[in-house]
């Protein structure tokens, strides 16, 4: 690259303290002025770690930054704010009864004598910055009145009103609908030709084909690739994000596929602020004695199917049953009577409470057991524990919060505790996310040993390796929609995975194909 | 190893009361110096004055009592995760209502009446923090807000009926008629007010902790006062954990009232109460919310108060002059309390 590079990171490096994760290894980014510059990778890349970097949200281990050749510090927004980068973040941070002029100008405000909030200098100085910048919107309607796509505008001429000269948009296509992905794209194609420059995340290839120049791939922290958007294809693209397959060597027996035990049919999940459905129409049927693996990158709806299935979050179309039950309409507590067993991926907050024993977690969905009049029998309890301890060889008093262990151990916590339910199903989400490589290798071996015992699996990941070492039969999905369900055979690539995954192939086209925009 | 440092915390929560103990005490020595002219037999008053004698010993556990009820009250709430601060009104109506029994009763009412008054005292106090209570569940009112404004709307009825159709016009006092004698605690320590209902607010205490500690809804309640996400997950059914420990917190403190009636004031005295809510707050913030915890919390609010009394009463020190010297030394320890709990919350990952 040339030295007078419009922004260069050099050698970046930021490892977070609470988890280890190495986010970022040694990373090299360079943008060039005036051009639309796409970050691809998986969840976990080190892309969204990368741009909190840039933007002063976080500040890296080592490494440094150059804008315009000069290098700059960046401790805080305000600092990035003042260089001239801006960024829009996945999710809006709107104050939905504000008004548009009044939302942007949060923070720097214009005042009268000082003190006084002046409301029409407000609402002048940002429809000036909407007039020159030529779009179309009244800066004096209130945010709760806009679409999802407006309100992307109203964030977009937030970081313009203060004269960001590199806009950061993170992921900012996930909640759109196509409608309103291509007119930002149209936005921000305008906003390159008056010479701003501009880095879009996104894990879609397709959107990287249409808006970019150029595009740097990440891979586990790293970046794996560098290209001018022209030169390279979008199966190049998905090939250089899920890398070579990791084989891990475990012995899967046979499949014994037995009755059908959970059934999803035509299920939809509609949210009120989104115009896309976020689940959409989708049929499963996992067997007993059978892992389904539900592949996905997030944001396609892996994490809503994990809150239907574990009952956190009512459908808004179709069926669940359980054994030929209609369990629909089952709420938490219903299903987890029925021995819902149920691994969260948000292991932190959903899946243990920190401040809370390891004791007391063990028996959060079991402790009806142990009553005797509403009371604890504590020697029960201690047996239970015991056992569990014992089973899963988890260390320590189990009388000190869950919080003081590591993530594994309490990993291994929550495991013991779903798999001593009585189940004959049971939901696995991002089991391995974030662990070390003995802690997910116990839990590959926990996951297969409850598959021989003819239990259905379910294992939604975004982890392709660990669905490919496990499933037996593997589902992708795509903005809500199943794209492929595919028998595990050996000659499955991880290549042909990932296609599904990025939206470059699609088994089921036209099954609620169309999107329906949700009346406001 | 892990097990130490979970140790260690809790004695580093000890030593850092006992340090705060210190620095108040001596903040308040200086402001005593400061503000006396006879400083040494106010400093004597203020802390020593209230071991005396038995009359100033058993007047300050007495003053203790309600503390530990609303205390204990507020200690259910905060461990669940909700806010009660309707307190006053709670305590202030659970009082009028056994007073208006106890005198509707006829004059051999006896055992089964005080039982019933103290009863109904439990049950008003239930129903106004449980109304806040539904509200959260059902439309997700803030139920601290509510309970405040319920409270305070409450305080003004209980006036009304104290100052106007229950008023007894032979006394000098804003006052209801007397309750028969009767229904009076017997008194366990004379010549002071001590009463029999420490041992009731001492069987509270661990009643409470046995609740919190070894029950199913204890535990519901402190799973669900920890982390709702993680209850919901784990089959609990979480909205009932709005209301119930809102239902106790109120019981509670309706409970303290009728206590105060037949323990101390056997007359429903305008604003009798005054205080006893919010007080309940503080305690429950010295002893980290822990039930056993509240009875020594309980006791040491009510030693300052009685500390300050007696340095009244002895030396030349003001009723304003002792108010700051015991809110100085009040203000310091909830600090204390209060940035404890407040690391707890925030503490590990």
């Amino acid at each position: 690259m040339s030295s007078d590079s419009y922004l260069r990171m050099q050698g970046i490096t930021k490892q977070y303290p609470e988890n280890k994760v190495l986010a970022n290894k040694r990373v090299d980014f360079t943008v060039e002025e005036n051009e639309i510059h796409a970050v691809v990778g998986e969840n976990g890349a080190g892309k969204t770690t990368l741009m909190k970097i840039l933007y002063g949200l976080e500040q890296p281990d080592s490494g440094r930054i150059l804008l315009r050749g000069r290098e700059v510090r960046i401790h805080s927004p305000l600092d990035a704010n003042r260089l001239g980068i801006g960024m829009v973040h996945q999710h809006f941070r709107l104050i939905p009864e504000f008004t548009i002029a009044e939302n942007v100008v949060l923070g720097i405000e214009p005042r009268r004598r000082g003190i006084f909030f002046d409301r029409e200098g407000a609402v002048r100085r940002v429809e000036e910055v909407i007039r020159r910048y030529g779009f179309a919107i009244a800066a004096t309607l209130p945010v709760s009145r806009l679409t999802v796509g407006q309100m992307q505008l109203v964030e977009i001429i937030k970081i313009l009103y203060r004269e960001a000269d590199l806009l950061i948009l993170d992921e900012p296509t996930s909640v759109l609908t196509e409608q309103q992905i291509h007119k930002l794209f149209v936005t921000l194609e305008h906003l390159r030709g008056i010479g701003k420059t501009i880095v879009i995340i996104t894990h879609k290839l397709g959107e990287v084909k249409a808006v970019s120049q150029r595009v740097t791939v990440m891979r586990k922290g790293e970046v794996v690739a560098v290209r001018n958007t022209a030169e390279v294809d979008e199966r190049e693209l998905s090939r250089l994000m899920v890398g070579k397959s990791v084989t891990f060597q475990f012995e899967r027996e046979p499949l014994h596929r037995g009755r059908v035990v959970l059934e999803l049919q035509d299920v939809v999940l509609r949210h009120k602020r989104q115009d896309h459905p976020l689940l959409d129409h989708l049929d499963l049927k996992v067997h007993a004695g059978e892992i389904v693996g539900v592949a996905g990158v997030s944001g396609n709806g892996l994490a809503e199917l994990e809150d239907v299935v574990g009952g956190l979050r009512r459908v808004s179309e179709g069926r669940m049953l359980h054994d030929g039950m209609d369990i629909t309409d089952l709420s938490a507590v219903q299903l987890r009577a029925r021995g819902l067993a149920y691994v969260p991926a948000d292991r932190l907050y959903r899946g243990s409470s920190l401040h809370a024993s390891v004791l007391e977690n063990m028996i959060i969905s079991s402790h009806h057991d142990f009553l005797r009049g509403g009371i604890f029998q504590q020697q029960a309890v201690a047996r239970f524990v015991d056992s569990l301890t014992g089973k899963f060889s988890i260390d320590g008093d189990p009388r000190v919060p869950i919080g003081t262990l590591s993530g594994g151990n309490i990993q291994k916590v929550i495991l013991a505790r779903e798999l001593a339910s009585q189940t004959d199903f049971i939901v696995f989400s991002e089991p391995t996310w974030g662990l070390d490589v003995a802690s997910a290798e116990f839990i590959y071996k926990k996951i297969l040993d409850i598959r021989r015992q003819g239990i259905a699996v379910l294992l939604i990941s975004s982890n392709l390796d660990e669905i490919l070492a496990l499933c037996d039969t593997l589902v992708v999905l795509y903005r809500g929609r199943l794209v492929a369900s595919l028998g595990n055979e050996s000659d499955l690539s991880k290549e042909l995975v990932g296609e599904y995954m990025m939206g470059l192939r699609e088994d089921f086209p036209g099954r609620g194909g169309q999107t329906r925009g949700v009346s406001p | 190893m892990k097990r130490t440092r979970w140790g260690g915390e809790l004695l580093a929560g000890i030593v850092g009361l006992l340090i705060t103990l210190g620095i108040s005490f001596a903040v308040a020595v200086v402001l005593i110096v400061l503000l006396s002219r006879q400083p040494l037999t106010t400093i004597y008053y203020f802390f020593v004055g209230p071991f005396t004698n038995k009359y100033y010993f058993g007047n300050m556990l007495n003053t203790a009592i309600p503390l530990v009820f609303t205390g204990l009250g507020i200690a259910v709430a905060f461990k669940s995760s909700v806010f009660n601060l309707g307190g006053e009104g709670q305590v202030y109506a659970g009082g009028l209502v056994a007073t208006v029994i106890l005198l509707a009763l006829p004059e051999t009412g006896g055992y089964p009446g005080g039982v019933l008054a103290l009863a109904a005292a439990l049950g008003t106090g239930a129903c106004l923090a449980g109304m806040s209570g539904l509200l959260k569940m059902k439309w997700d009112t803030d139920e601290l807000i509510s309970s405040f404004l319920i409270s305070s709307a409450v305080i003004f009825f209980v006036n009304y009926f104290i100052t106007g159709p229950l008023d007894d016009p032979a006394s000098s006092m804003l006052a209801t008629n007397a309750i028969g004698s009767q229904y009076h605690f017997l008194g366990i320590f004379p010549p002071s007010k001590l009463d029999i209902s420490a041992v009731l607010a001492a069987l509270a205490a661990g009643l409470v902790f046995f609740l919190m500690y070894y029950t199913h809804w204890g535990y519901e309640m402190r799973m669900c006062g920890l982390n709702r996400e993680f209850s919901r997950y784990g089959g609990i059914n979480v909205s009932t954990y709005v209301v119930l420990p809102m239902i106790l917190s109120g019981a509670l403190h309706g409970l303290a009232g009728g206590v105060a009636i037949m323990g101390t004031y056997h007359v429903a005295v305008k604003e009798f109460s005054f205080g006893m809510g919010w007080n309940g707050i503080a305690v429950a913030l010295i002893a980290r919310n822990n039930p056993l915890g509240v009875l020594p919390a309980a006791v040491f609010f009510a030693y300052l108060d009685a500390g300050a009394k007696a340095a009244m009463l002895h030396s030349d020190v003001t009723f304003e002059i002792a108010a700051v010297v015991q809110s100085v030394i009040f203000y310091l320890i909830t600090a204390q309390a209060l940035y404890g709990y407040m690391r707890y919350r925030k503490g590990s990952p």
